[in-house]
């Protein structure tokens, strides 16, 4: 076996992470040139274009991060549950689970004040992505079935429930006949913060930096870690394997039931199909792009969110929204591919067992 | 040098192959002749994987010759070899689970066009011939050990493997599949096929074998010996060799303290329901090390894994006062049990981490500032760690996995006897290492017996385990089957106890 393989560095490129995000970043926005280029479009003013509708102004400031909320939460999901080596595919299920629970609650008592309304809400989408999050984690922690496929199926079931609550008996009988449930109260709106920002935006960012802090520095981050490296060190450690599956898969959930209760109370005021929006699958992104380091994730979906801002700001400058899309995966994409760069080196010959002693297993080069 | 043999099946002469910090083979010969199995012997490291893995093309070697009936062969690829006429069953299978038989045997190398139950018949034929008993319909996962094993027979006789590499391949049977596949293995041979046996025990290479070449040390220290001439002293004494020179020497105590662990009737069953533990009874005094001595396979993983509570076992296992037979590894760690585990980066440090998340693991919960791990005092403890056991690092903060093995045992050794246990459980504690490592993890091991604690010394050693312990044991197939006093006993001894020789007097050869 020939040619150019990937191979693990044995120590990470000291803060290189970052360098190599930002090379990968520019490759594609020189790549970007010639799209833009080809198409008739100057490159130079549609990318100022885009930097300045993502942070060129308190309101582009507020545009970028009321998009960077439901991302950093459903980074978040997925981080944490990433640093165990989990993969919680079932964000955007439990998203929508999140937001029918919030939705729920403002139907059950419509008539709460506001600073009584609101928390509950969103403790009942907290508790509605726990919900959906319940079964994989159980089946996981105590069966060993895959969470993988089990929060990934969990999404259509989601879909299909809140499909049947805006078509049924949620649906707004003022609604045209539209698939939607009613306005939610004025009262169970969240206050606004700045611009177009509410105060979403705070939630979300006591609650990311909350849990990347704890995860990197308390003692149950540590044992999270621990079993993210290797589930029999924990065992040796005496770590409770099932109850941390049980418990982080759990708390995945809540995380992506929140961003469902924030995108409902905040942008969406009302139920409808596609409130999820595709967040809990950027989330897979957001944290794959953070290193599944919970305490990177709000970074990375300001970024993120800055890119989409950007790429929808030069659509109405006429750049085809196809070129658009284009040029935000390639952006993603380039950032992704470097990232691994941080951790991997090319390498050029045969692959050998030995390439890593220290790693190989004692009796591998016998 | 030896004139070209005519004839040979197989001639591998002046093999070397080396990765970085190991020789694994150093001019290593084998030559095997047509319809007969080979035996090949060595103890672990003495490069038998290395030199198998060179003819069936997974390696290329640096040095040497590659023949195979007389024609010079270059293999860039397993597929080379395969084309050549070399099959391999590995130690552990590579097959379909959810494939039947007959899809994994042809997997691969199927006929373009023949319908399912032409080929399952070509394959129930192909099995018929050798005796091969399996039905072709049956999907793998149904089946048991010994029957896998002969899919992996089978893929290389549909292959038309004319040299069949069969790596320890009793390690997964139990004693009646060992004889069928004794059966399999003269059926080839009888079919002009060369069978390459690799193991190490003697009494399956005298029952199923016609020669034997051993090595040691990645070099050829005896070829094409008929196993007719072969008796348990010499083959111990070719495997293991002269003595070597051992840097610590223990002065031995005549009276070791009170007992401190005693064990009771242990038994370990595995997912296979075979006895890997089968009733070991033992107990060590204060100030005492126990070597257990034994081929590598033979119970002493799972015995040091149910010590430290990481199997199921049943019997009973008592540190002074303390029942522990069902306590959680975390109960016996806090009772004075300490392990050293022989997968030092799989189960005793969490590689991703950094090193000092690594140096904590036994002390977080103690040192906790309420829900947070205290830094200052981790990264203290793990300055402390580092210095007192010489581990050498770039920093504490960067994960291990780039740590050499000598400084990752350093670590961990020095990690598992800094909270002062009363027992010290030391499996292959020294494998793998330099000579430098090696010395300080044995200096290590005889300074916390001085401290009064008690060791358990597991190891493949012997000369390790002759210098070291105050008493030796030698386990084979879960069980003691004999104890020594290191003073008055010799390599060979211990060597023919650890071949099992003694519990198969009158057995078939």
């Amino acid at each position: 076996m020939r040619g150019l393989r990937l191979v693990r560095r044995e120590t990470p490129l000291a803060g290189g992470q970052l360098r190599a995000v930002l090379v990968g970043v520019m490759i594609a926005l020189l790549i970007g040139v010639v799209l833009l280029v080809a198409t008739g479009n100057n490159p130079f003013s549609t990318y100022l274009r885009m930097l300045d509708s993502a942070f060129g102004s308190p309101r582009a400031w507020s545009n970028t991060l009321t998009r960077a909320v439901p991302l950093g939460l459903a980074g978040l999901a997925v981080a944490v549950a990433g640093s165990m080596g989990l993969w919680n595919i079932g964000a955007e299920g439990q998203i929508i689970a999140g937001a029918i629970g919030a939705a729920w609650v403002a139907r059950l008592l419509p008539d709460l004040s506001g600073p009584l309304l609101i928390p509950l809400m969103l403790l009942g989408a907290v508790l509605g992505g726990a919900v959906l999050a319940l079964g994989p984690a159980l089946a996981r922690a105590r069966l060993g079935v895959s969470e993988i496929i089990t929060t990934l199926m969990l999404n259509e079931v989601a879909i299909r429930i809140v499909r049947y609550l805006v078509n049924g008996p949620w649906k707004d009988p003022e609604g045209n006949n539209f698939p939607i449930a009613p306005e939610i109260p004025d009262q169970a709106k969240l206050p606004g913060l700045f611009e177009r920002a509410n105060i979403g935006v705070l939630i979300a960012a006591l609650v990311v930096g909350l849990f990347g802090w704890l995860v990197s520095r308390s003692a149950w981050g540590y044992e999270l870690r621990i079993a993210g490296s290797s589930e029999r060190t924990a065992e040796y450690v005496g770590i409770s394997l099932r109850t941390k599956i049980l418990t982080v898969l759990v708390m995945s959930g809540m995380f992506a039931g929140l961003a469902g209760g924030i995108e409902l109370t905040g942008s969406a005021s009302r139920l409808v199909e596609g409130v999820a929006g595709g967040w809990g699958f950027a989330g897979i992104i957001v944290a794959a792009l953070a290193l599944m380091r919970p305490s990177g994730v709000a970074a990375v979906a300001i970024a993120f969110g800055a890119v989409q801002i950007g790429g929808l700001a030069i659509q109405t400058q006429g750049v085809p929204a196809a070129i658009s899309d284009i040029l935000q995966a390639l952006i993603l994409f380039g950032a992704l591919a470097a990232a691994v760069f941080g951790s991997y080196r090319l390498q050029r010959g045969e692959p050998t067992s030995a390439t890593t002693p220290a790693i190989a297993e004692p009796g591998a080069a016998t | 040098m030896e004139a070209p043999a005519q004839g040979l099946a197989v001639e591998l002469d002046n093999i070397w192959k080396r990765f970085p910090g190991v020789i694994a083979n150093a001019g290593t010969r084998l030559h095997v002749k047509p319809g007969s199995v080979h035996a090949v012997l060595g103890e672990n490291g003495a490069g038998k994987t290395t030199l198998m893995n060179v003819l069936a093309g997974m390696y290329r070697p640096d040095e040497g010759t590659v023949r195979l009936h007389g024609v010079e062969q270059s293999f860039a690829a397993p597929a080379d070899a395969i084309a050549a006429g070399v099959g391999m069953v590995h130690q552990e299978f590579r097959l379909v689970p959810t494939f039947s038989v007959t899809e994994n045997v042809v997997l691969g190398a199927a006929p373009r066009v023949l319908s399912r139950s032409a080929l399952e018949d070509q394959v129930a034929a192909l099995a018929e011939r050798f005796g091969l008993a399996t039905d072709p319909r049956r999907e793998v996962w149904q089946l048991s050990m010994g029957e896998r094993q002969r899919v992996e027979i089978l893929k290389a006789l549909w292959r038309d493997a004319r040299v069949l590499i069969l790596d320890e391949p009793t390690a997964v049977l139990t004693p009646i599949e060992a004889d069928e596949l004794g059966r399999i293995t003269a059926a080839m041979a009888a079919d002009g096929r060369s069978i390459i046996f690799i193991s190490h025990k003697l009494d399956e290479v005298t029952a199923f074998c016609d020669e034997a070449t051993v090595l040691r040390g990645g070099e050829t220290v005896a070829g094409n010996l008929a196993v007719s001439d072969l008796d348990a002293g010499r083959l111990a004494e070719l495997m293991v060799g002269e003595a070597t020179e051992v840097s610590q020497r223990r002065v031995r105590t005549s009276s070791p303290g009170a007992t401190v662990l005693d064990v009771k009737d242990l038994l370990v069953v595995d997912l296979h329901g075979r006895h890997v533990v089968d009733g070991v009874s033992f107990s060590i005094g204060s100030g005492e090390v126990l070597g257990i001595a034994g081929i590598a396979g033979n119970g002493q993983r799972p015995l040091a894994d149910a010590l430290a509570g990481l199997t199921t076992s049943t019997g009973s296992v008592k540190s002074g006062e303390h029942d522990l037979s069902s306590a959680s590894p975390n109960e016996r760690h806090r009772h004075g049990l300490s392990y050293v585990p022989e997968d030092r980066i799989g189960v005793g440090l969490a590689p991703r981490l950094s090193v000092a998340d690594n140096a904590i693991m036994r002390t977080y919960r103690t040192d906790a500032k309420g829900l947070l791990i205290d830094q200052e005092k981790s990264a203290e403890h793990a300055e402390d760690l580092v210095k007192r056991f010489n581990v050498k690092i770039a920093d504490l903060h960067s994960p291990i996995a780039g740590l050499s093995g000598g400084n990752l045992q350093r670590l961990l050794v020095g990690r598992e006897v800094d909270r002062e246990p009363t027992v010290l459980i030391a499996a292959q504690p020294t494998r793998g290492l330099d000579v430098q490592g090696v010395a300080a993890i044995q200096r290590v091991l005889l300074e916390q017996a001085e401290a009064g604690v008690a060791v358990l010394l597991i190891s493949e050693d012997l000369d390790e385990l002759l210098a070291l312990s105050d008493r030796l044991m030698v386990m084979h197939e879960g069980k003691i089957v004999a104890e020594f006093d290191p003073d008055e006993t010799t390599r060979s001894d211990v060597g023919v106890a650890m071949t099992g020789a003694a519990h198969i007097e009158g057995a078939p050869s």
